[in-house]
């Protein structure tokens, strides 16, 4: 990855990262706000049922109280204290009163507990009403779970005493505690009321009572129930009705004590968690804008940033790349004082030495170069100049000390010169060869033919040396390439001019082709002994040579043609470990 | 002295009124109003008891039987003089009254008589001899003139339009349907010609309607729940039969009370004295018998008490299901009966849900006692509550008891209460004495002088 791809990254999560720390903190801040807000509303419905219970308990106190003060009641607690106790007389007063004082329950209890009348069940007379504590009889409203023929049911209720004689006559009447009375609530919007009445000693979703009458889905608030059931402390829950989380609502659920501080029922208010959803949802569309937003700009300013930032380092990057592909005159313009200004400074004062040290260096070898060509033009001069020198001397001495040989002489002398002329002629001609190299008449060519016909030419030459063997580790489908095949004829016919040479002793001459993705190569491995590093780097020089009667054209030729064809060629040797010299021609 | 005086004449007034009233006198209409509303002049089948007691009265006012029964369960004459039967009962004999006439005109001949017969029985051979007529059957009959006196078997034609046409002491004048009975004095009536010379029935009144009108004498007779007896402090007379009903618990077939345990347990638990001094306020008798004291002079053996301790042993072990009890939503005391029925059965943790809806367990149903034969009786209350006909070995009353005992011993039926009826006549009736098992003398009453 890139220097300029990584600061971009890098921008890019530190804005996602802002983005989403921002976000988070939102969301939390919101939901923490809806959850206050919706605890504020269910504390506000709660307390509106507290101030309604407590209404609706003294309503009912009040009603009991004139039931209780009614002249029917009167006559009857006066009939009671006088002894006369006619249960069939008063069957059906409690009803009548109770119609009157519009209480759903109302019974006429005599002071041994025993119902005279009932108005909730009328056949219940004679029955013994359960204690009800003395204490409570001028108190407040209580919950009370009452039977009824149909069942159990929940109810506000009071009692009163009849203030006739000693035998006091009590009125104990109530209303239900069911969807009529959550009916008269007044429920904030997005909220719902639940009333469960606790009247079964094991959870019944019967009795959880909305304002439609059983609560649909029950069963789904049966463990909050159960828990304020079981504590008597309200409880919180979020209740989840379906997959979508937007149908959720949470429900803070009241326990409503009777007179012993049993549970009596829960009431359960419920907020629903649409708008927190929404919300939240909203938050994350807003979020992903923003974010996505932000993070475009980021990538925007952080591309030109980034641009602004590596362009100096792009520009180092690309001049070190030039050095390397060998542009030392490359330079880097960078115009700040910062590090990366002084940088480009080092950078180019190294180019600058680099250069300097390259001139010197292809000075000292265009020297050495010289040096080596005039030695070896010394060397290969020398060997014709001595002969020549030698026959003008026999000649002069001939002419002046044996005239009469003087013509034997001048004709072997002649001759000798003749030959030794065309001997420099020939030492010059492969100079003049080597600088008049060709470029590449290219056409589609099978490298593998160019080995066989190659090893076909020193077929002869490597019979004589009966102690060099030549192996061939030919790819048989090798792909064919667009190459000069006289050229490579030529360089490889040196390659194994040179491994020949290089097995005075005999030895084992390997010639391998391989074909790779986007290139082919060719090696000639000798098994001699090999070159020192030295000998390695110098070994392409031209007129360098190792041995004896070489003239250091050999490789540099090879080198020539491969270059020519856009290839690369390498050596590899160790000492006593043979050579292998490698050509890859592009496909 | 002068207040003494006024006292003294006043009380010579009243006496001298009575006197006059005692009178007899012919003419007039009598005005009654009855509950139910009948469509035809029959006898009802399903109805409640006010509706069979309804039709019943106005067929004895229109029609006569062959025989009649007292209170005694002893047959009376009516359209027969006499009867006869041999040793094994299975063929009576009958001379009948001469000279009666239906309302028509046409005679009421013995062979007219015998159609009549014949065609409701299949199972009798009804033969006519000269003036008499005779029944016969394979089985022994020793319970016929019973059979006959019950109003199914009043002796009545039916004109082209479908109303009765009897030998009664009134006839049809006017009916219309659910609404009115206008009845006229039968001029030619075997028994005489009655006092008045009319009756009008005003149909499907409620017992408050027909109290307040004959609070505001609009009306002269009316029917009244047998409890207003006692309430009762007003001018008006107010006459309960003897018990002719039986209100008690029938699980029929379908029962998901199967365990015999269950509806005896069920049957101990009921405590029927607050029902009878409360809910009925006092009218009629607690009862664990179907036939009623005053025919049987036996049911005091069945006892009646509640007995929670002895239920709970009965009960023990047995499968309780939840039971629903249902009721005649018509008879306006039976939904507080049947719940205070359910409040017992919760002492034994029986669980009797009251219900007029789905398949009932157990139903509170009230019954007509029709006869005072107690055989006949038995046999048609077994037969009204859906019981096998009891299997009566003889005529005596241990065979009755021992069928009786038989019967309720398969707890399938659990009698509660053996209930009269009653009438409350207004002031300007005179003359009106009801028979002891409900019926009505309509033909022997007569109007005050200035009334209308």
């Amino acid at each position: 990855m890139r220097f300029r791809q990584k600061l971009l990254l890098i921008f890019a999560l530190t804005v996602f990262l802002c983005v989403a720390v921002i976000s988070a903190s939102v969301w939390n801040s919101m939901q923490r706000s809806f959850e206050h807000a919706n605890d504020d509303r269910a504390n506000s419905v709660a307390a509106q049922f507290r101030s309604e219970f407590q209404r609706r308990g003294d309503e009912v106190a009040r009603k009991v109280e004139a039931a209780a003060a009614s002249e029917s009641v009167q006559r009857i607690a006066l009939e009671i204290n006088r002894g006369a106790v006619d249960s069939g007389g008063y069957v059906s007063e409690a009803r009548n009163l109770a119609g009157q004082q519009h209480l759903d329950f109302l019974e006429l209890v005599d002071h041994q507990g025993t119902i005279l009348s009932s108005a909730q069940w009328q056949a219940k007379f004679g029955y013994p009403e359960p204690a009800i504590p003395s204490s409570i009889a001028s108190a407040g409203a209580f919950l009370k779970r009452e039977e009824l023929p149909s069942g159990s049911t929940l109810g506000l209720f009071a009692i009163r005493a009849a203030g006739v004689g000693e035998q006091p006559l009590y009125a104990i009447g109530g209303e239900r505690l069911d969807q009529g009375f959550l009916s008269t609530l007044d429920i904030p919007a997005g909220t719902r009321v639940m009333l469960y009445q606790n009247l079964d000693a094991n959870w019944n979703p019967k009795s959880l009572l909305d304002l439609n009458g059983a609560a649909a889905g029950a069963d789904k608030l049966a463990p909050l129930v159960e828990q304020v059931r079981r504590s008597g402390k309200e409880a919180r829950s979020v209740i989840r009705w379906t997959s979508d989380s937007s149908d959720a609502e949470s429900f803070h659920a009241m326990p409503l004590a009777g007179p012993n501080q049993q549970a009596m029922g829960v009431l359960l208010v419920g907020s629903s968690r649409r708008p927190l959803v929404e919300l939240q949802k909203q938050i994350v569309s807003a979020a992903m804008l923003v974010g996505g937003t932000g993070i475009l700009v980021a990538i925007l300013v952080s591309l030109w940033f980034a641009a602004r930032v590596t362009k100096p380092v792009v520009s180092l990057a690309d001049a070190a790349r030039r050095v390397a592909a060998g542009d030392l005159y490359a330079k880097v313009n960078v115009e700040s004082s910062d590090e990366l200004g002084e940088l480009a400074a080092a950078f180019n004062r190294m180019t600058e030495d680099l250069l300097q040290q390259k001139e010197r260096t292809l000075q000292a070898e265009r020297v050495a170069a010289w040096r080596e060509l005039a030695r070896r033009l010394a060397h290969e001069l020398k060997n014709p100049l001595f002969p020549l020198q030698v026959t003008v001397e026999n000649l002069i001495r001939a002419k002046e000390k044996a005239p009469e040989m003087f013509e034997e002489v001048f004709r072997e002398g002649t001759a000798t010169l003749l030959a030794e002329v065309n001997n420099l002629k020939t030492i010059i001609g492969r100079f003049s060869e080597f600088s008049r190299m060709p470029q590449p008449q290219r056409k589609a060519t099978q490298l593998n033919e160019i080995v066989t016909s190659v090893l076909r030419v020193f077929h002869a030459q490597l019979k004589e040396k009966s102690q060099i063997v030549v192996r061939t580790e030919l790819e048989p489908d090798l792909p064919m390439i667009s190459a000069d095949p006289d050229l490579l004829h030529r360089a490889l016919s040196n390659l194994i001019l040179n491994a020949i040479d290089a097995l005075p002793q005999g030895g084992e001459i390997i010639v391998q082709s391989k074909s790779f993705a986007n290139r082919v190569e060719l090696s000639v491995s000798d098994t001699g002994s090999g070159l020192t590093p030295e000998e390695c780097g110098r070994l392409f020089t031209p007129y360098y040579t190792t041995k004896q009667h070489g003239t250091g054209q050999g490789l540099a030729i090879v080198q020539s043609v491969v270059s020519d064809h856009g290839g690369r060629m390498s050596v590899e040797s160790t000492k006593q470990g043979g050579t292998t010299f490698r050509i890859e021609l592009p496909r | 002295m002068r207040r003494i005086a006024f006292l003294f004449l006043a009380a010579a007034s009243l006496l001298g009124a009575a006197e006059g009233a005692t009178r007899p006198r012919y003419g007039g209409t009598v005005r009654v109003m009855l509950q139910s509303a009948p469509t035809s002049l029959e006898l009802p089948a399903g109805g409640t008891p006010a509706d069979y007691w309804d039709a019943a009265r106005i067929l004895s006012m229109i029609a006569d039987n062959l025989v009649e029964i007292d209170t005694a369960g002893h047959a009376q004459p009516a359209l027969a003089l006499s009867w006869q039967s041999d040793m094994n009962g299975k063929r009576w004999q009958f001379t009948l009254r001469r000279g009666v006439k239906f309302h028509d005109g046409t005679a009421a001949l013995p062979a007219t008589i015998t159609q009549i017969l014949g065609e409701r029985h299949s199972d009798w051979t009804v033969r006519t001899a000269g003036d008499s007529l005779t029944v016969e059957s394979e089985s022994p009959m020793p319970s016929l003139l019973a059979e006959l006196a019950l109003p199914r078997n009043a002796i009545l034609k039916r004109s082209a339009s479908g109303l009765p046409v009897g030998t009664g002491a009134f006839r049809v004048a006017d009916f219309q349907p659910g609404k009115l009975l206008k009845l006229a004095a039968n001029e030619e009536s075997w028994a005489g010609r009655p006092f008045a010379d009319a009756i009008e029935i005003e149909l499907g009144k409620s017992q408050r309607d027909q109290a307040i009108a004959l609070e505001l004498t609009k009306t002269d007779l009316i029917e009244t729940p047998p409890q207003a007896i006692t309430a009762n402090g007003g001018a008006q007379r107010v006459r309960a039969s003897l018990p002719v009903e039986l209100m008690a618990l029938v699980f029929p077939s379908s029962s998901k009370a199967q365990d015999a345990r269950v509806r005896e347990a069920l049957a101990l638990a009921i405590d029927r004295k607050p029902i009878q001094s409360v809910l009925l306020k006092g009218a009629g008798e607690p009862a664990a018998s179907i036939l009623p004291n005053w025919m049987t002079g036996y049911s005091r053996v069945f006892p009646v008490q509640a007995n929670l301790q002895r239920a709970r042993v009965v009960l023990a072990g047995s499968r309780q299901p939840a039971l629903t009890l249902s009721y005649d939503p018509r008879d306006p005391q039976a939904q507080l009966i049947a719940e205070r029925i359910a409040l017992n059965a919760r002492e034994i943790d029986v669980t009797l849900q009251v219900s007029l809806s789905g398949v009932a367990d157990v139903t509170l149903t009230r019954i007509v006692l029709p006869s005072s034969d107690s055989a006949t009786c038995l046999r048609e209350a077994a037969l009204e509550l859906g019981m096998t006909q009891p299997l009566l070995h003889g005529n005596s009353v241990e065979d009755l008891y021992s069928s009786e005992r038989a019967l309720l011993d398969l707890h399938n039926v659990i009698p509660l209460f053996h209930l009269p009826i009653a009438t409350a006549a207004g002031a300007r009736l005179r003359n009106w004495q009801p028979g002891r098992t409900g019926n009505w003398n309509l033909s022997d009453v007569w109007l005050e002088a200035d009334s209308r």
